[in-house]
């Protein structure tokens, strides 16, 4: 049996991880409810716009503008979206594995990566895919900015007919115990051809103009909302990892003061019955 | 003077003005007004001002562009970003406009000239908001 001092040393250490592992979890959870709030404050817009350009699209021509193209795919884009830190759980592997599956299914010469996080790219890298881009170190500062500055490479990217068709790989937020790795195609745009036309309205300037003007403003927004939900979807992840990692250090003290105390009462019985077995000793003689 | 419901909506927050009775918004060619039952509209909105008049007092906004939605029941604004012209930080403005000249001037060829006027625009646009 371990002696005392190297179990009371391990119960020690395993005390001090569990320290680190409930502040972080509490880190977790405070950056994930503004993360939840700002997804629901980016809701309405993302909304608002997506009911106008959809009552827009049936009257417009999609050659146009480049951005509605609908080219045969040749040459497909992925945007995987990660984060930079793990102690996540299984966040980023969820994303990568979605991600490099459907990416394998294409053929990885046929497609480009964005990589979002350090994660991703260098998941990626290692494995000497194909990245266009790769943003990373912006999660603690997250704004509407990075998400303009990201859509403006893959945007870039599809209007210079470089890819036929972008999708995005991410972890999409349902709940705190509950995130799902997500795969949707962000380009070319696909809008049901429902008919919502509204006569009385008058548009201004002509309806191509104003789709044109609303479209990239969209994929800010969708955009936005990907880095928003996978923000939201890292600190939950995170905040559930700790919490059980917490509790499996409490399991583990339990043990160990199990353990000790075993040891310590081991020792006390033995030298009780050297003290019984000396004094009956002396007793005989 | 007849009163209308004004909502300002952007990716990051939600404004409700409330009652207004007249709101002027920067047009793709020039401003334009919308007073109480206008007809319905959706109409697009460069960089400028947004003002808005309400209890027979002014306020003025900045606005980076978006577009206005006219229904019978509200006005929506959803614009990219706005600022209350009261909350806008000159020096900062001010130094925003200086960096975005200063990149003007250096002749960089990751930024394309339409880019640059259009954050120099913008940087102007804060600074003549946020004096009145």
């Amino acid at each position: 049996m371990a002696n005392l001092k190297d179990i009371r040393n391990r119960i020690k250490s395993v005390k001090n991880i569990q320290k680190v592992t409930k502040a972080m979890k509490m880190v977790a959870a405070a950056k994930m409810r503004r993360a939840e709030e700002r997804m629901e404050e980016a809701r309405p817009y993302a909304q608002r716009l997506q009911s106008v350009i959809s009552h827009l699209l049936p009257d417009v021509e999609r050659e146009l503008l480049n951005l509605l193209h609908v080219r045969p795919v040749s040459r497909t884009a992925y945007v995987v979206v990660t984060s930079d830190r793990g102690f996540a759980g299984s966040f980023n592997s969820n994303v990568l594995k979605k991600a490099q599956s459907e990416i394998d299914e294409i053929g990885k010469n046929h497609v480009d990566i964005f990589c979002i996080g350090k994660k991703a790219r260098d998941h990626f890298k290692r494995r000497d895919y194909t990245i266009i881009e790769s943003h990373t170190e912006f999660w603690s500062e997250l704004s509407f900015g990075d998400a303009i500055q990201i859509g403006k490479g893959i945007i870039g990217h599809f209007t210079d007919e470089r890819v036929d068709e972008i999708h995005v790989v991410y972890n999409e937020f349902i709940n705190v115990a509950t995130q799902y790795a997500e795969s949707e195609k962000l380009l070319p745009l696909e809008f049901s051809d429902e008919d919502y036309s509204h006569p009385e309205r008058l548009y201004e300037p002509d309806k191509n103009q104003l789709v044109q003007s609303l479209i990239p403003r969209h994929l800010n927004i969708q955009i936005w909302k990907y880095l928003l939900e996978s923000y939201a979807s890292e600190q939950a992840a995170r905040m559930v990892a700790m919490e059980n990692a917490t509790e499996n250090a409490e399991e583990m003290i339990k043990d160990l003061t199990m353990q000790f105390n075993k040891a310590r009462q081991a020792a006390i019985t033995k030298e009780i019955l050297e003290i019984v077995g000396g004094a009956e000793a002396l007793k005989q003689t | 003077m007849s009163e209308f419901q004004l909502e300002i909506v952007t990716p990051t927050k939600l404004l409700d003005i409330g009652s207004i009775n007249y709101v002027r918004c920067p047009g793709l060619d020039g401003s334009f007004g919308v007073l109480a039952n206008h007809q319905a509209a959706i109409i697009a909105l460069g960089i400028g001002e947004i003002k808005i008049a309400q209890n027979k007092k002014f306020h003025y906004f900045a606005t980076s562009g978006g577009f206005i939605e006219i229904t019978e029941e509200k006005v929506q604004l959803l614009v990219e970003t706005v600022e209350r012209a009261e909350d806008i930080d000159m020096n900062r403005a001010e130094e925003a406009l200086k960096r975005s000249k200063q990149r003007g001037k250096e002749k960089d060829a990751s930024l394309d000239e339409a880019r640059r006027d259009i954050s120099v625009t913008k940087a102007l646009n804060r600074l003549r908001v946020s004096k009145r």
